[in-house]
């Protein structure tokens, strides 16, 4: 009879759907008025031997179904009453930690410095302010050209000299003086004014003042225009600046250079093409378009349009002379682009104002 | 400028492409073309040309001869109309150029009994497609041969030009430098006042005009003149430019004598001008050029290697390609055999003096699209690394994770926004007066993005890398100097109670200079330094901080003072930092020695110390690191309270001290006694209570 109770009871436990029937079928056979209970009671009447017997066998079938409710209850009741406490609602909004962000420039720039640098690049940096010199006459632009006119620039007041300048890197020891100027420093800037450089193509000189070819560098930096601004222009703006010379470098390799860049910063759809411009420190001289693929359209870009991208050619002898390079020996490229010109094809943005705007509401979208 | 199709097709003999593929193969071979528009029957094209071709092609000709290189198609060529019969004969003017320098050639010719009227129509069209006003037959005559040719032309009445009359001589035109103080009223009524640097046509008694930039009202042609002494000639681009500039005279005229014009064009567009105007305005050419033209330019030569063609290139041009291109150009070979091309330059294309120049013509004309992409084959340098850069980027990520997002500002500043006294770098032409000078700190921009953002914000936390200008009087100079500067800027729009600000940017910067491993890192608040006295100003008085490394003054730390927070009309508080970029990263890279961490085991003890509040962490830390010796390897404070269960007036420092040796175990007892030791040195030299 008793283990007659035990498989019905063993069933019903297996049975058991939630924690509730668990709960009933102990109140129904192991609580006060239960049928195992009733059971047990009743050994007392029994005699001794049998009671000793019946009685072992019951606690055990007790035990053992106490031990199968108590797995049950395990299997339905997740957290017990303690945890229950510290319950959670994990559908809520999870706490925002504050999240800072890097300026757009800065990001088009680590970019373009990091593809350039893999190709043997050195990236390199010059001075904001500038000389006449190194800005126009050592750049093939000379005093009363009409070429000036391509570059609205800012004037500094005064009667100022510039601090000399020098740039960073390892030097060749063949410019320098003791005075740790390139020659002639003092005297090509005399009755010169000061200025806030045009564009990066200074660097050009100053780096090649100081340095020995073959080279190839990128200077990338602000720059300076006077100018009336608008969504396309503003009084500031970034350049980054290449220059690449060696025994025979050529037009065809501007092109392979350029190209492998544009390939990495817009995707393998992206074209290039180069037509003849003016820039009196490079002969020949051409403008870079680029043509982006139907699917991945620049902004405001018209189906099939060309944007004009950067201003580059082949390094002007002049140059070479300007900076003590004998132009029969050496040939090579250069080239400037606009970052924020960059960044504005890049994110599709419409005006050039709001990298300079301090303005989080922008700055938080990169 | 704008170019008439129909007048671009005159000078063809084949049909022109139509004018969008025109557009096209000019943008591809010489210059960009803009928009095209339609006008009438005609179409304009407006092609962007450059400076160093505005000396030929700022005309329809020049253009014309583009187009004719390009796809091959010539026909008319413009001067030598009057050379038969008007070459010769007695000059009824006498000219006389007192500056050849400025006025290398002069050409004149007289027209009698001409009729002054309105144009005919296809002349007042020609010059309305391209936007110019018909004003009567001479001058649109000249106008149109500028336009056509690209040489300036000047028409005067020459009744109205003095000569010696009383000794019966004929007018005189003298080119000479204006005298200091002579005016002239120009065909505008608009006065100008003259000077010596002026170059200006003139006749015995005044100027009639100044040289190559404007005409004056003194010899206007008008409905009565009979007369015309018609003048074509070339003056010094540079001196034209600078007057030009100095009167802010900008005329289509002073445009192409800036550029520089080819001398030898004065006589064929004078012809050409007088030929057109005895058509249309009847008269008669009195035989004889006037031409004073002492220096003739003849043609340059410049040798051209071929080989040069294709290491400059980069692709390989058979040679009598080369000689067909340069050839549809004008350039005459004087012998194709040689591997060196002795190439001949018209005149008019002042712009090629170097093989270079003809390399130009050869690539864009063969077509920059037909040479191939290569990379260089040269050796890869491993480029050289810039630490600057570096440590830049390293920064920015190093700020960006501790929770400031990067700006840019402009580098401008106002007069308004100088918050305290550095002699300031000023722009000789500034746009605005808003962008008067150049910013001294990158604080004052940053401070106004604070104010701009919590609008928006609860908390700011900005940081920005870049360039500050300063002037310094040096040896009787005044130098200026850029310095490139870190700083950064934190605000809370509902303002702390207390100092929450300056803790948590001044972890920032702790962190920034430990993860850059700059050690000996400590601040001094400086009160009694007189070198600082702007940067004293520009922070509260009781939360500023030096920063330094060693002896070195690396930047400040601080709370902006409330009185620039209430002119900038901020309420929170701000907490800044500015630090000097170069010596950051001088200090990142000086090489450090490595020490390994001890195999022994640390032990750490804690105490806490009631001190008063004016009583500084650093002189609590001095003095258990100096009680404590080499065997205390660190001191950390891990809290800092006043309140609830701390006597009042008093503050509780709590240090964790870590005892540990190099070469052995500490024992208890050592440990024990050293702890004492630094209690006791608290009470006793500190006069402190250390909590037990």
């Amino acid at each position: 009879m008793l283990s007659q109770l035990k498989q019905t009871i063993l069933k019903k436990i297996e049975k058991a759907k939630d924690l509730k029937s668990l709960e009933d079928i102990y109140r129904r056979f192991l609580g006060r008025k239960g049928e195992l209970t009733g059971v047990l009671r009743s050994l007392k009447d029994l005699p001794e031997k049998e009671r000793r017997e019946k009685g072992r066998l019951a606690n055990q079938i007790k035990q053992e179904i106490e031990e199968k409710l108590k797995i049950g209850r395990g299997k339905f009741q997740v957290p017990s009453s303690k945890f229950q406490e510290e319950w959670i609602d994990i559908t809520a909004p999870g706490l925002q930690p504050t999240v800072s962000h890097l300026h757009p420039i800065t990001q088009i720039r680590q970019k373009v410095e990091e593809i350039f640098q893999s190709m043997g690049f050195s990236v390199v940096e010059g001075p904001e302010i500038e000389t006449e010199y190194y800005n126009f006459d050592a750049l093939n632009i000379p005093k009363e050209h009409p070429a000036r006119d391509l570059w609205d620039t800012f004037w500094l007041k005064r009667d100022v000299i510039a601090t000399p300048y020098l740039i960073r890197g390892k030097q060749s020891s063949r410019k320098q003086l003791t005075t740790g100027l390139p020659r002639g420093f003092a005297s090509r800037n005399d009755g010169k004014k000061l200025l806030l450089r045009a564009h990066t193509s200074p660097v050009q000189i100053r780096y090649m003042e100081t340095h020995q070819p073959p080279l190839r560098i990128i200077a990338p930096g602000r720059c300076f225009r006077h100018e009336a601004t608008d969504a396309s222009h503003d009084v500031q703006f970034y350049q980054v600046e290449g220059l690449m010379v060696g025994k025979d470098i050529s037009v065809a390799n501007f092109r392979g250079i350029l190209q492998e860049f544009f390939k990495r910063f817009f995707g393998p759809e992206i074209k290039m093409r180069l037509r003849p411009s003016y820039f009196p420190f490079v002969e020949p001289g051409f403008e870079v378009d680029i043509l982006k693929n139907q699917k991945s359209k620049i902004k405001n870009q018209k189906e099939g349009e060309w944007l004009e991208l950067m201003g580059a050619g082949m390094v002007h002898p002049n140059v070479f002379k300007a900076v003590g390079y004998n132009p029969r020996d050496w040939q090579g490229f250069a080239f400037g682009m606009g970052l924020d010109r960059l960044a504005m094809l890049k994110y599709k943005i419409e005006d050039i104002r709001l990298f300079y705007s301090g303005d989080l509401r922008f700055l938080k979208q990169f | 400028m704008k170019v008439s199709y129909n007048w671009l097709q005159s000078f063809l003999k084949n049909k022109l492409p139509a004018p969008e593929k025109l557009a096209e193969i000019l943008t591809m071979s010489v210059f960009e073309v803009g928009e095209i528009k339609k006008v009438g029957r005609d179409r304009v094209l407006d092609i962007d040309v450059l400076p160093n071709r505005a000396h030929d092609c700022l005309s329809h000709w020049g253009v014309a001869r583009e187009v004719a290189a390009i796809t091959g198609n010539w026909s008319s060529s413009i001067g030598a109309v009057l050379k038969k019969n008007c070459s010769n004969g007695a000059a009824p003017i006498k000219v006389e150029v007192k500056n050849k320098d400025l006025c290398p050639r002069y050409c004149a010719r007289v027209i009698t009994d001409i009729k002054v009227g309105p144009s005919p129509k296809w002349l007042k069209e020609r010059l309305e497609v391209i936007g110019q006003k018909s004003i009567n037959n001479i001058v649109d005559a000249a106008n149109y041969v500028m336009f056509e040719t690209g040489q300036p032309l000047h028409a005067f009445d020459m009744d109205k030009v003095g000569g010696s009359p009383r000794r019966g001589l004929p007018p005189r035109i003298i080119i000479r430098r204006a005298k200091k103080g002579e005016k002239i009223i120009t065909l505008e009524n608009e006065k100008y006042e003259l000077n010596s640097d002026i170059l200006v046509i003139a006749d015995t008694k005044e100027p009639l005009a100044i040289a190559g930039i404007k005409g004056g009202k003194k010899a206007e042609i008008d409905q009565g003149t009979k007369d015309i002494i018609l003048e074509a000639a070339n003056f010094n681009p540079q001196n034209i430019r600078q007057v030009s500039k100095k009167l802010g005279l900008r005329t289509e005229s002073s445009l192409r004598f800036e550029a520089g014009l080819d001398a030898n064009l004065a006589s064929e567009a004078i012809d050409r001008a007088a030929d057109l105007i005895q058509k249309i305005a009847g008269g008669e050419i009195v035989p004889g050029l006037i031409d004073v033209y002492p220096k003739k330019i003849r043609p340059k030569k410049i040798k051209l290697e071929v080989e040069k063609v294709k290491r400059l290139l980069g692709v390989e041009i058979p040679k009598k390609d080369i000689i067909k291109i340069l050839e549809s150009l004008s350039f005459k070979i004087q012998d194709t055999k040689y591997k060196i091309l002795n190439t001949i330059i018209p005149t008019w294309r002042l712009d090629i003096t170097l093989p270079e120049d003809l390399i130009e013509e050869i690539g864009r004309l063969f077509g920059y699209e037909k040479i191939p992409a290569q990379l260089p084959s040269a050796a890869l340098i491993p480029p050289e690394r810039n630490d600057s850069l570096v440590y830049e980027n390293k920064i920015r990520e190093i700020l960006v994770s501790a929770g400031l997002s990067e700006v840019y500002n402009y580098s401008f500043i106002s007069e308004k926004d100088i918050i305290t006294r550095p002699v300031l770098v000023e722009l000789e032409n500034p746009v605005s007066r808003e962008q008067k000078y150049l910013r001294p700190s990158l604080m004052p921009n940053l401070l106004k993005n604070i104010k701009d953002n919590l609008r928006f914000f609860n908390e700011v936390g900005l940081f920005e890398i870049g360039k500050v200008f300063k002037t310094e009087d040096k040896r009787q100079k005044t130098e200026v100097s850029e310095e490139k500067k870190l700083a950064g800027v934190f605000a809370l729009k509902i303002k702390s109670e207390g100092t929450r600000e300056f803790y948590q940017l001044k972890g920032v910067v702790d962190s920034l200079l430990n993860k850059l491993r700059i050690s000996d890192v400590w601040y001094d608040d400086a009160n009694n330094k007189q070198q600082t006295t702007n940067n004293k100003q520009f922070y509260h008085s009781a939360r500023r901080a030096e920063i330094k490394v060693g002896d070195d003054l690396v930047g400040w730390l601080g709370e902006i003072s409330p009185e620039i927070l209430e002119r900038l009309d901020i309420k929170p508080r701000v907490v800044g930092f500015e630090i000097d970029f170069e010596k950051l990263v001088a200090l990142a890279t000086e090489e450090r020695e490595y020490l390994p961490p001890s195999k022994y085991p640390a032990v750490v003890r804690d105490i806490a110390v009631l001190v008063e509040p004016s009583a500084r962490v650093e002189e609590v830390l001095n003095l258990i690191e100096t009680a404590g010796g080499p065997l205390v390897q660190d001191v950390d404070l891990f809290d800092m309270y006043e309140g609830e269960n701390i006597p009042d007036g008093k503050k509780n420092l709590a240090f964790h001290i870590v005892y540990q040796a190099e070469d052995r175990t500490l024992t208890d007892k050592e440990v024990n006694d050293l702890h004492a030791k630094i209690v006791w040195t608290l009470e006793n030299e500190g006069g402190w209570e250390v909590r037990k």
